[in-house]
């Protein structure tokens, strides 16, 4: 298929201009490699690493070729030849599958944020990116002070006299674990107040995104996968506030089965995956007065950046935006393309940070041109992007998990 | 390989950013969209300015090398292949609107402007463009004016070279040449503008493009016409005309090409249907309602199994999504693809529909047909495999007779598509001797070093790779999707 139609729907060549920017172009390059044309150099790996996985070529392909699957598969065949580079091999191999140690490694990063950086406007600093080193004087928020799983309890039941209607697991993810731990909390609270019993595996760890998504390395990202599919055992929900975490785990079989069992396993585990919108709006069926305006967003003007991870992976639009039409005190503008990859995409925004920004330059005019007070989003990954991007332009713009907008 | 120097040269003109050598680039640049033909760059350029592309062309003619220039590579004949190696002049950075003037309806941009971005910023200002190629998501203004670009509304509102009021150029020796104006109706000498609609690059580099716009209609509406048979649905097609209705497209789609497009759509297309009719009418809403009543009533008198009107909005674009799927659903069934381009006068489709399910008979090759039935504009493919040399020269010789069928029947050899690699061998049998002598002259005037887009449009035997085998020097045909 050449047919070039994915040619205006990718983020990254709108920016580049250039054929190996768009799907069409690399999977001509893969074709190329697999037929013995091409080698794999390192030019060709940062073409194929040019990528936000964003998915929107495949919407729009009339076909519906999977190029993020191809280029998931492509990074793959990269690491067994050659291996991960340095200190992104140490990062993906030995720290992020192994959840203390990766906490104790973000805790001295965080020391280190306060000890080497300025501090910036807000909470956001300068300091080089937790998880390599390279952050290019990104603004991004501090590491926490308490992480999450520090703060909260393995079981947490619905306050005394509010019946237990459901029993669900959830999924903190990293950055809601070390960054951002007051959606942590408040997403529990919400969830419990409503009569959900909320369990916090303690043998979770990272959902392996940046490992075989970002990196292809998936004798890694297995290990993970088996982690988090025992740690959440027999429980029927696995609740995501983390779009990223949410479809990296419901395509642990799409990439990482090795064998009929995982297959089996793999995929049921993936069945469970739920981001928190999806779960409030079709699975507890919330009335609309179960959603209140916390006190700091009353009267403020929502819009709402659909993060690609749970709009075209896991397929959820209209959910976030049910409940912030629902929710009473704040008025919910939609931007243009809201759609639009924000161009973090984990690794890619490390390794391309001038092309990142672009990108997400797009969204910021998006969001200003709504008029609204606050983006909310389902995603901390875009979460922190846009808070660079905001803080770089000086802009009056909150940015928000959906979550936090609730009372 | 290109000499370093001219690397060098190259590299200062339009700056290293610009400049692709590296092999993992150039391959990008060796295909279209079509899965016939495949061929190397030595060096693409992506100029961000006319004087770049001017300094560009100047080198190149000074050294004699071949300038393939391509927008988005969307194209279907084979003609933004740098089939002779050389530099491929790529538009895709010269991308600016430079003006939409809403008291005038006339806007200038730049030649890399994507079709369909341009229209979604018109859309806001109650504009459109009407050439609407079905590559619009990724072809360039500037590739639609070199390749006289249309599509289905090519029935009510003409074919690209119908909406050109100016154009700036580069010709093959950098000179920059400003051709027509902004004004509707300009008559000052020859009409140098249209003669670079459908040049498809073997006579300058068009940079800027000036074109007149229409308002947006107000109303919309789609219908659907279902036949058992192709050939009436055909006449369909000529009674409507024929009673002086004219709505704005009128698509034609085979049960072939319906069962495919819903594979990979599943959009809920009619796939029981022989033949589908698809037609939408523009106009106010009382007029487009009506006008869709009037086809409704003549595609059931002529014996259409079913005729309505589509239930609402979200049923029409389907249809229309389902419409624009019709390339993939063809080009991914096959490794090798024979797409035509055949156009007739309007009512001699019948005419044409049945020769081909013919030629198709005879050679035991089924004939897939879709096409811009409202156009006379049929394209009907066969399937092939170019690696299996007997399936496919008999594939070829069915392209031939349903090419001579269309000639016999006062039609021409491309509606739309272009002449590029994949027509080039039918132009002598195609065309007026003298008319080739005039278009061959004038191609020697503005370009005598022969260097731009080399190896298309004309056959030139002995000099000329063309389909299949002939072309294995630097990397050999595409092994389809």
């Amino acid at each position: 298929m050449k047919c070039g139609f994915c040619i205006s729907a990718c983020p990254v060549y709108r920016e580049e201009l250039v054929e190996s920017a768009v799907a069409r172009g690399k999977n001509q390059l893969v074709r190329g490699l697999l037929s013995g044309e091409l080698d794999l150099t390192r030019e060709l790996e940062e073409r194929l690493d040019k990528c936000t996985l964003c998915k929107t070529c495949t919407q729009n392909c009339p076909a519906g070729v999977q190029i993020p699957s191809v280029i998931i598969a492509a990074r793959a065949d990269k690491v067994r030849h050659r291996g991960i580079r340095f200190p992104y091999n140490v990062v993906y191999r030995s720290i992020l599958p192994r959840r203390i140690l990766f906490g104790r490694v973000v805790r001295a990063a965080g020391l280190a944020q306060k000890l080497f950086f300025p501090k910036g406007e807000g909470t956001l600093r300068h300091l080089p990116l937790i998880l390599s080193g390279l952050g290019k004087g990104r603004r991004i928020p501090e590491v926490a002070s308490h992480f999450l799983r520090e703060s909260v309890k393995e079981v947490n039941s619905p306050p005394a006299g509010t019946p237990v209607k459901l029993r669900a697991g959830y999924m903190t993810g990293c950055m809601t674990d070390y960054v951002f731990p007051d959606l942590g909390i408040k997403l529990i609270q919400f969830l419990t107040r409503n009569g959900v019993e909320v369990v916090v595996p303690r043998k979770q760890g990272c959902c392996g995104a940046p490992v075989y998504m970002g990196a292809g390395d998936f004798e890694t990202g297995r290990k993970m996968a088996d982690a988090n599919v025992a740690a959440f055992g027999d429980l029927d929900f696995v609740i995501v506030d983390c779009a990223t975490c949410g479809s990296a785990m419901q395509d642990y079989a799409r990439y990482l089965a090795d064998n009929e069992q995982r297959e089996k396993l793999y995929s049921e585990f993936g069945k469970k995956v739920i981001h928190i919108t999806a779960f409030l709006v079709d699975i507890l069926h919330l009335p609309s007065e179960a959603y209140q305006a916390a006190p700091d967003v009353r009267g403020k003007r929502v819009t709402w950046h659909d993060p690609c991870h749970l709009n075209r992976h896991m397929g959820v639009q209209e959910q976030p935006r049910q409940i912030l039409k629902s929710i009473s005190g704040i008025k919910f503008v939609e931007m243009s393309e809201p759609d639009r990859c924000c161009g973090m995409a984990g690794a890619f925004s490390l390794h391309f940070y001038e092309l990142s920004r672009k990108i997400v330059d797009r969204k910021i005019a998006s969001i200003v041109a709504s008029g609204a007070d606050i983006v909310a989003s389902g995603c901390p990954g875009c979460e922190i992007q846009l808070m660079d991007a905001i803080s770089r332009h000086k802009l009056p713009v909150k940015v928000m998990h959906i979550m936090e907008l609730l009372q | 390989m290109l000499d370093q120097a001219i690397a060098r040269k190259l590299k200062s003109i339009v700056g290293e950013e610009n400049l692709l050598l590296e092999k993992e680039d150039l391959l990008t640049y060796s295909y279209d969209a079509t899965n016939i033909w495949i061929h190397m760059p030595d060096a693409v350029v992506l100029p961000r300015t006319t004087s770049q592309v001017s300094s560009v062309m100047k080198l190149a003619n000074e050294y004699k090398i071949p300038v393939t220039p391509r927008g988005g590579g969307t194209n279907v004949s084979g003609g933004s292949i740098p089939i002779k190696g050389g530099i491929v002049l790529c538009t895709t950075r010269m991308n600016r609107i430079l003006s939409i003037n809403k008291a005038t309806l006339v806007a200038e941009v730049e030649t890399g402007v994507v079709m369909q971005e341009f229209n979604q910023i018109l859309a806001q200002e109650g504009l459109f463009y009407p050439p609407d190629p079905q590559s619009a998501a990724g072809c360039t203004v500037g590739g639609t004016v070199a390749e006289n670009a249309s599509g289905p509304y090519g029935l009510k509102y003409g074919v690209t070279k119908q909406y050109l009021l100016g154009l700036e150029v580069v010709l093959a020796n950098g000179d920059v040449a400003r051709l027509g104006g902004i004004t509707i109706k300009n008559r000052m000498g020859y009409e140098l503008t249209t003669l670079f609609a459908g040049s498809e690059g073997t006579l300058g580099i068009i940079t800027r493009i000036t074109v007149k716009l229409l308002p947006l209609p107000r109303a919309q509406r789609t219908m659907l016409a279902v036949f058992d048979s192709t050939e009436t649905a055909g006449e369909a097609v000529s009674r409507i005309i024929g009673r002086g209705i004219l709505p704005a497209k009128i698509e034609f789609v085979d049960n072939w090409f319906l069962r495919r497009m819903e594979e990979i759509t599943h959009l809920g297309l009619p796939v029981e249907a022989e033949a589908l009719l698809l037609i939408q009418s523009d106009g106010d809403i009382e007029s487009a309602d009506r006008e869709i009543q009037q086809i409704i009533t003549i595609c059931r008198d002529i014996g259409a199994r079913e005729a309505r009107a589509a239930a609402d909005e979200i049923e029409a674009n389907k249809l229309w999504q389902g419409r624009r799927s019709a390339f993939s659903a063809v080009y991914s069934s096959a490794p090798s693809v024979l797409s035509e381009d055949i156009t007739v006068p309007r009512d001699k489709l019948p005419d044409l529909i049945k020769r081909c399910n013919e030629i198709g008979k005879k050679h035991g090759f089924p004939i897939h047909m879709v096409g811009h039935a409202g156009d006379g504009n049929l394209h009907p493919a066969v399937l092939t495999d170019i690696r299996d040399k007997e399936n496919f020269s008999r594939a070829s010789r069915v392209i031939e007779e349903m090419i001579e069928a269309a000639l016999e029947l006062g039609g021409v050899l491309s509606g739309e598509h272009g002449i590029g690699l994949e027509k080039q061998r039918f132009m002598a049998r195609a065309m007026d001797p003298v008319a080739l002598r005039i278009m061959k002259e004038i191609k020697h005037l503005l370009d005598p070093n022969g260097i731009l887009n080399p190896g298309k449009y004309w056959e030139d035997r002995g000099v000329d790779h063309h389909r299949g085998e002939e072309i294995q020097g630097n990397r050999t045909f595409s092994q389809g999707s």
